[in-house]
């Protein structure tokens, strides 16, 4: 496991998402407490559509970097939903699109796990939500590892 | 010499004024609930901020209060913390022009709902200018409070581009896509996790602008010279949606700088 922060730093989108592209084989996850929702639910969310044209150079442009994994981060995505809707009642089933900016740059299959929310009145009640988003989170990427592997072969291959 | 104020209390006064007391403390018990009742209440009343006042006093009408009054369809929060929105129908005198239709139907949004708890986009929020481009894009250019007090979180922030994408399609035929700019600039987020620097897209059945109009302002929309999207719109990668479509890519579109940039070599980081 890669961290693209350690404490309360900001790093731009651009650099989390260069540490990310610079590892091999590897899913990024970006894990936040949003500000609405209903409490004690998470919400995991995809990179919604992005246009693929393919380039005469064979490059990847960076902005947008995520479109060819977007098959891969949906499943992915809803695998990680999946446990988290058995978890915390009330989650959506599936994963959700959004232009989520950190996901567009990040050339590995993503997901943004958002955690209802900051308007909780007792700070604990995210605290025990934790191991059950790791846990989720841990089972989502088991699952999906076989996947990724094949696809690992070509990244820029649609499956 | 005897003091006055040293005489002892008649009983009977003294009585007299423990019923007093007594009923006093009884009227307080009865009447505090009641006073914490309309403090509740009091504060449940949204404020008129100080940008509301003025946005109340600077922004023209740009319709005939005397034309023809329409439904309006609004996207407003359902309430149901899921992030979905209700639709709401709002009389208003709609103009027949995109330009200053869209700009009617959006500060009207703004204004939000009876229901402060449903609003989608922040009070202080001002709309500064909404344009139409040929091609069909509105622009919105919204006021800094749009990004600063947008609550953060994806949901919150894709709340709020939905309802204004869905209250543009339902009341503004010819807007097929959505851009949204922040005080005339474009944004990376809208409030630290949407990405505004991609059009949205509205309606991809949307009615052609009409071609004798390059550009449709709405009244008080800052001069062309400043707009600063055109030139991003035509060679941007403004192809996007929110709701799965693709916008077409011209071929003539450069969609990467013109130096290749290197396998995923990230772009030069902004001062």
């Amino acid at each position: 496991m890669f961290q693209t922060r350690q404490g309360n730093e900001n790093p731009s989108f651009d650099d989390r998402s260069a540490m990310a592209n610079a590892q091999r084989g590897a899913v990024f996850v970006s894990i936040h407490v949003g500000s609405t929702g209903l409490p004690g639910t998470a919400r995991v969310y995809v990179m919604s559509d992005l246009p693929s044209a393919p380039d005469t150079n064979g490059l990847i442009p960076w902005d947008r970097a995520q479109a060819p994994f977007l098959p891969l981060s949906r499943r992915l995505g809803d695998m990680v939903q999946g446990f988290l809707s058995q978890r915390f009642k009330g989650s959506p089933l599936n994963a959700q699109a959004a232009a989520v900016r950190q996901l567009r740059t990040t050339a590995a299959p993503a997901i943004a796990v958002e955690i209802a929310s900051v308007s909780v009145e007792d700070r604990n009640i995210l605290d025990r939500m934790a191991p059950g988003i790791a846990d989720a989170i841990a089972r989502g990427c088991s699952g999906f590892r076989p996947l990724y592997v094949v696809a690992a072969v070509n990244p820029g291959d649609r499956p | 010499m005897n003091d006055p104020t040293n005489t002892p209390m008649n009983p009977r006064w003294r009585a007299y004024l423990i019923v007093m007391l007594a009923i006093a403390v009884f009227i307080a018990a009865l009447y505090v609930p009641v006073l914490r009742r309309r403090l509740h209440q009091a504060k449940d009343v949204p404020t008129v901020s100080e940008e509301q006042a003025r946005r109340e006093l600077t922004q023209p009408s740009p319709t005939n209060p005397n034309g023809p009054v329409a439904k309006a369809r609004m996207y407003w929060s359902a309430g149901a913390r899921d992030g979905s929105l209700m639709p709401v129908n709002v009389d208003l005198p709609l103009a027949m022009d995109p330009a200053p239709r869209g700009k009617q139907v959006l500060n009207t949004l703004l204004a939000g709902p009876i229901d402060a708890e449903l609003r989608t986009l922040p009070p202080d929020a001002v709309l500064l200018a909404f344009y139409m481009l040929p091609d069909g894009t509105a622009v919105a250019d919204f006021s800094e409070a749009m990004a600063t007090s947008t609550p953060s979180g994806i949901q919150s922030e894709q709340m709020a581009v939905d309802s204004i994408a869905k209250t543009l399609e339902a009341n503004v035929p010819q807007v097929k896509w959505l851009k949204i700019l922040i005080h005339g600039q474009e944004v990376d987020t809208l409030a630290g996790h949407l990405d505004l620097t991609r059009t949205f897209l509205v309606n991809a059945k949307a009615t052609p602008m009409p071609q004798s109009a390059p550009i449709q302002k709405s009244k008080g929309a800052i001069p062309d010279s400043t707009n600063p999207l055109a030139p991003p719109l035509k060679g941007g990668a403004g192809a996007s949606s929110i709701v799965g479509a693709k916008k077409p890519i011209a071929p003539s579109q450069k969609l990467t700088p013109g130096s290749a940039p290197g396998k995923l070599t990230p772009p030069a980081k902004n001062p």
